[in-house]
């Protein structure tokens, strides 16, 4: 009885500490029908500043609280909102998502930039009044801390229904997402009760985070903060992101659960632990399936404006001989550690397909794809591989079995996606990401499944030999490389097929309009699930080549921020695109490494000035989240930005010619070994990014020449009479699609028609 | 009997009452019009119609089946089509595609036997609807006028027995509101289509419409031949206020 009291008012000021980081997920979201992932990190963020204060600085706790939460969390979120938030207004429903997790993967790299994870006095947090306050309830104790969070949490709630129901800005800020326009006509002022709502989610948020971090008495770390408030995802999904009762009711349960959890399972039972760390996971997944069906829509995740060009099949073809020609040259002048960094780029590249064909092609999401690559991984690991030693070798068999083990698990993940769209679905995957890597990836236990002795994560690394295919070996880096850079471009090519073809066009259709599909009488079971475990398989194969290609690989290899990370650059690249997975890769991977060793380099050489590059290659650890957070800007992708300006100079045989022959002259250069492997990348860049621009500026000078005047839009119907063109380009601009738009006569004969 | 019937629709929003006992039929082999002011709650008849939006009492019956229950792509499967006021195109597809996947999709579901040859169809209702000048062009490139074709070619693809437009002309010059009236007529008649038409321009719905069902605040006002809806006066006080006030 004392263990359960004990526990249950653990788990309660677990549970309110949820609560108090769900309720402020529910208020940003009711406001301005943005989703903060970044919730878990502005805890995170407020952790540690408290802490930097607190124990850093030897701050007075009250002077640090009113700094850290009176001052600085809310500061945080109103620059949050009026910097990045707000321009999401409109924009597509990926976008809606990926922007939140550039700002939470770019919190995160700041965090590990501040606070040196592996600096050598651990960081200490600790409860309100020091560890050892302790009120007596009869038998058992109970820390000031932990009534402090669940009383905090109790009185959030009734505070924040009150401002709801009772105040005008309560019920002004419940229409803001209802419908902001009708607000604004109305007097009420959507802007401003969004921005105050983000500065009081930011608010909650620290406030949950320096509550918790005391109760789960870990050390201080970025990752595991950050994810731990995810656990509130699921609170608030109790809530359906509306329902305030309902999400306390949910934080509570889970709170509650998971302290049993730890007191009530036999010792013995060593997944106990992970089992509670993924509790909230396995909540938030089956609270999506469980969710009222969304209603069809038109919208969807990519929006009309977003609209990708596919190309021929021919020009698939072409683009991948390309690539290979590419490779090899690069592989030519370049030393062994560059060599597979590509190799690993072009890994990723291939994971990265899979986001292609799954949210490019089908509209779907999915923010796990790392987590198919672990599963993919496993399977190899204990059924795919023969030999030993370096004699080790990674069969075909083995890896078309982890492409099906990983298309079955798709499948599955297929279950919620059949009834969820857009974010709920992004939640269902992420849960399923974060459960692998708490439950599955954490199993280093011999295990009697079915009477199989099993270890599923050996020692917490699995080593993963070159594959040997028939009479192909590629173990050797060069085989691989073009193993891999071979493995992209043919299922990059099979896309583009696939595209082309009646099964990609009833995707497209299904991603464009499900309402449209339906009344065309799709039934989108089969296709859902077919593209699921598709995608996955992709995933799967990537992961093994990943793995493969370092060798032997820990679970960090697939942790769910490198997903969300791949994802949102695959968004930059173009997600519409192969060329955007191929751009993810090299990206994440080799772009940013060879910025970071430059960098470094430069540091040792020029060493006076060594902090300044050292200072840069903390920024290049930010870099890619500050370019997913700049997404809202351009939805259609990086790549097809600069693939639109290649294709002005396509036309241009001198302009063609001067830029591989350019090129040409720098590859030679280099494979004579006349300049070095840094000289050749800056000069490449210079050469891709100057001639075109350049080129193109004179190309166009050169068109423009001749060429009449457009008319100025407000002179359409003076200097000439409006066509059907103008119109329709008016609808375009002003986004009005479907509108009535009544023609004066129709309008005149319509009236006269009824009234004779 | 009746191709289509509604029996006592009903749709309430929270509190708002969208549609009030709405009782509406659609005969094979005619054009039936669906009139009324915006809001009236005609694309919400559609929609219950089409099964993408439940009823809160009420039931619908297509070739003298209740499928109130059943989801929109089965009732379409059962001979339904329709096109829809905000266009729902396939923004990544041409227009040739876009007539073409609905083909495609309907040779999936379609039995064995009356399944078509999905090009030579195209071309068929693409030159039938008069798309072919436009044909492959991206869809979201194309006037608003020309899109609603597109979605009218769509729905034809999948060989309909009733046919629910939603604001097909809206957009349309006059000249192509006239060939589009024409088509409208040939579909009923000669293919013995049902087609129900939601329209603002009534010269096109007096001129093609058999009957006329008229809506207003989620009520069916009136209902009869265009002479009869036409000289009605409860009609013409919803639309207009009072007649005086045109002029």
């Amino acid at each position: 009885m004392q263990t359960f009291l004990q526990y249950t008012i653990l788990g309660l000021a677990i549970g309110g500490s949820y609560f108090i980081a769900a309720s402020g997920l529910v208020v940003t979201y009711t406001t301005s029908g943005i989703f903060n992932f970044a919730q878990g990190a502005i805890a995170m963020l407020a952790v540690f500043t408290y802490w930097q204060f607190r124990w850093g600085w030897n701050w007075p706790a009250p002077l640090a609280l009113l700094m850290v939460l009176g001052v600085l969390a809310p500061l945080l979120g109103a620059a949050l909102y009026q910097v990045v938030m707000k321009n999401l207004r409109g924009t597509s429903e990926v976008t809606k998502i990926i922007v939140p997790i550039g700002v939470m993967l770019g919190f995160q790299a700041l965090a590990t930039w501040v606070w040196n994870p592996t600096s050598s006095t651990p960081r200490q947090f600790q409860k309100f009044f020091g560890p050892n306050a302790f009120v007596h309830f009869g038998s058992i104790k109970v820390s000031w801390h932990e009534i402090i969070a669940f009383v905090i949490a109790i009185a959030i709630a009734v505070g924040i229904r009150l401002l709801f129901v009772r105040t005008r800005s309560g019920v002004a800020m419940r229409a803001v997402v209802d419908d902001p326009e009708l607000l604004q006509l109305n007097g009420g002022r959507p802007e401003r009760l969004a921005l105050i709502s983000w500065a009081g989610g930011s608010f909650l948020a620290a406030l949950a985070g320096i509550l918790i971090q005391p109760m789960i008495g870990s050390a201080m770390s970025a990752g595991q903060l950050t994810l731990l408030v995810i656990d509130a995802f699921a609170a608030a999904m109790f809530g359906r992101l509306r329902s305030l009762p309902r999400t306390l009711a949910g934080a509570l349960v889970i709170g509650l659960t998971t302290t049993y959890v730890i007191a009530y399972f036999p010792s013995k039972w060593t997944w106990s632990s992970s089992f509670r760390n993924s509790l909230p996971m396995i909540f938030l997944f089956i609270v999506l399936i469980v969710l009222p069906q969304d209603r069809l829509r038109g919208a969807t995740v990519l929006r009309l404006r977003e609209r990708f060009r596919m190309p021929s099949i021919r020009t698939a073809w072409i683009a991948g001989l390309v690539l290979m020609v590419v490779v090899f040259c690069l592989k030519v002048i370049m030393e062994r550690t560059a060599v597979n960094t590509l190799t690993l780029a072009l890994t990723f590249a291939i994971i990265a397909l899979s986001l292609v064909l799954l949210t490019g092609f089908a509209g779907e999401i999915n923010l796990a794809a790392l987590s198919f690559g672990a599963i993919a991984v496993i399977v190899v690991y204990h059924f795919g591989t023969t030999g030993s030693g370096t004699a080790a070798r990674t069969t075909l068999w083995g890896i078309l079995l982890a492409a099906v083990v990983t298309a079955l698990v798709g499948a599955v993940i297929a279950l919620p996606a059949l009834r969820l769209r857009g974010l709920y679905l992004a939640l269902a995957t992420m849960a399923f990401g974060v459960f692998v890597s708490r439950m599955v990836l954490t199993e280093r236990n011999e295990r009697d499944i079915f009477g199989l002795k099993f270890t599923i994560f050996t020692a917490g690394q699995l080593t993963i030999p070159k594959p040997k295919i028939g009479p192909f070996d590629f173990n050797s880096p060069d085989a691989f490389l073009f193993l891999c850079a071979g493995l992209f471009a043919i299922i990059g090519i099979g896309m583009v097929y696939l595209r082309h073809s009646g099964y990609g066009r009833r995707l497209a259709a299904m991603k464009d309009s499900p309402a449209a599909s339906a009344t065309l009488g799709m039934s989108v079971v089969r296709l859902k699930l077919s593209i699921f475990m598709m995608s996955a398989a992709i995933a799967g194969i990537g992961g093994v080549m990943m793995a493969a290609q370092i060798g032997t690989v820990n679970s960090d290899r697939f942790d769910i921020l490198l997903s969300l990370s791949l994802m949102m650059i695959t968004v930059v690249g173009g997600i519409g695109y192969i060329s955007g997975a191929l751009f993810a890769g090299i990206f994440l991977i080799a772009f940013v490494q060879m910025l970071d060793l430059t960098l470094k380099k430069f540091a040792v050489d020029y060493s006076s000035i060594e902090a300044i590059f050292l200072f840069f290659v903390s920024v290049v650890t930010v870099l890619p989240a500050t370019i997913g957070i700049t997404m809202g800007k351009n939805p259609s992708g990086a790549v097809s930005d600069i693939v639109a300006g290649l294709d002005q100079i396509k036309q241009s045989k001198p302009l063609v010619i001067t830029l591989v022959g350019l090129e040409a002259a720098i590859w030679a250069l280099a494979a004579t070994d006349i300049i070095t492997n840094w000289h050749f990348v800056i000069l490449t860049m210079v050469n891709l990014f100057i001639v075109p621009v350049v080129g193109g500026k004179i190309l166009l000078a050169r068109a423009m020449r001749g060429v009449p005047k457009p008319v100025p839009p407000e002179l359409i119907g003076i200097d000439r009479p409006f066509t059907f063109d103008d119109l329709a380009e008016m609808d375009r601009a002003l986004d009005l699609e479907g509108v009535v738009v009544l023609s004066a006569e129709t309008v005149r004969e319509g009236a006269t028609g009824v009234s004779a | 009997m009746s191709l289509l019937e509604t029996v006592d629709v009903k749709v309430k929003f929270g509190g708002n009452v969208a549609l009030n006992d709405v009782s509406i039929s659609v005969e094979a082999g005619s054009v039936t019009g669906l009139i009324g002011p915006n809001g009236a709650g005609k694309t919400t008849l559609f929609n219950t119609i089409t099964g993408l939006q439940p009823l809160t009492s009420g039931k619908i019956v297509f070739n003298g089946k209740d499928v109130t229950k059943e989801p929109p792509h089965k009732r379409t499967r059962m001979g339904l089509a329709r096109t829809f006021q905000r266009l729902e195109l396939f923004t990544s597809l041409s227009v040739r595609d876009n007539v073409r996947v609905a083909g495609e999709i309907r040779n999936r579901w379609s039995f064995r036997t009356t399944r078509m040859d999905v090009n030579a169809e195209t071309d068929r209702v693409i030159n039938l609807v008069g798309l072919a000048d436009v044909a492959d062009r991206e869809v979201g490139e194309i006037p608003t006028g020309q899109a609603r074709v597109v979605e009218l070619a769509r729905a034809l693809m999948i060989q309909p027995t009733l046919l629910l437009l939603d604001e097909p002309a809206s957009g349309q010059t006059e000249e192509e509101t006239e060939q589009f009236g024409e088509l409208l007529k040939d579909l009923a008649r000669n293919d013995g289509l049902g087609i129900c038409l939601v329209e603002h321009d009534m010269s096109l719905v007096m001129k093609v419409c058999e009957t006329i069902h008229v809506l207003d605040f989620g009520t069916m006002i009136s209902s009869g031949t265009a002479d009869y809806v036409r000289n009605d006066p409860t009609v013409i006080d919803a639309y207009l206020g009072s007649p005086e006030s045109v002029g």
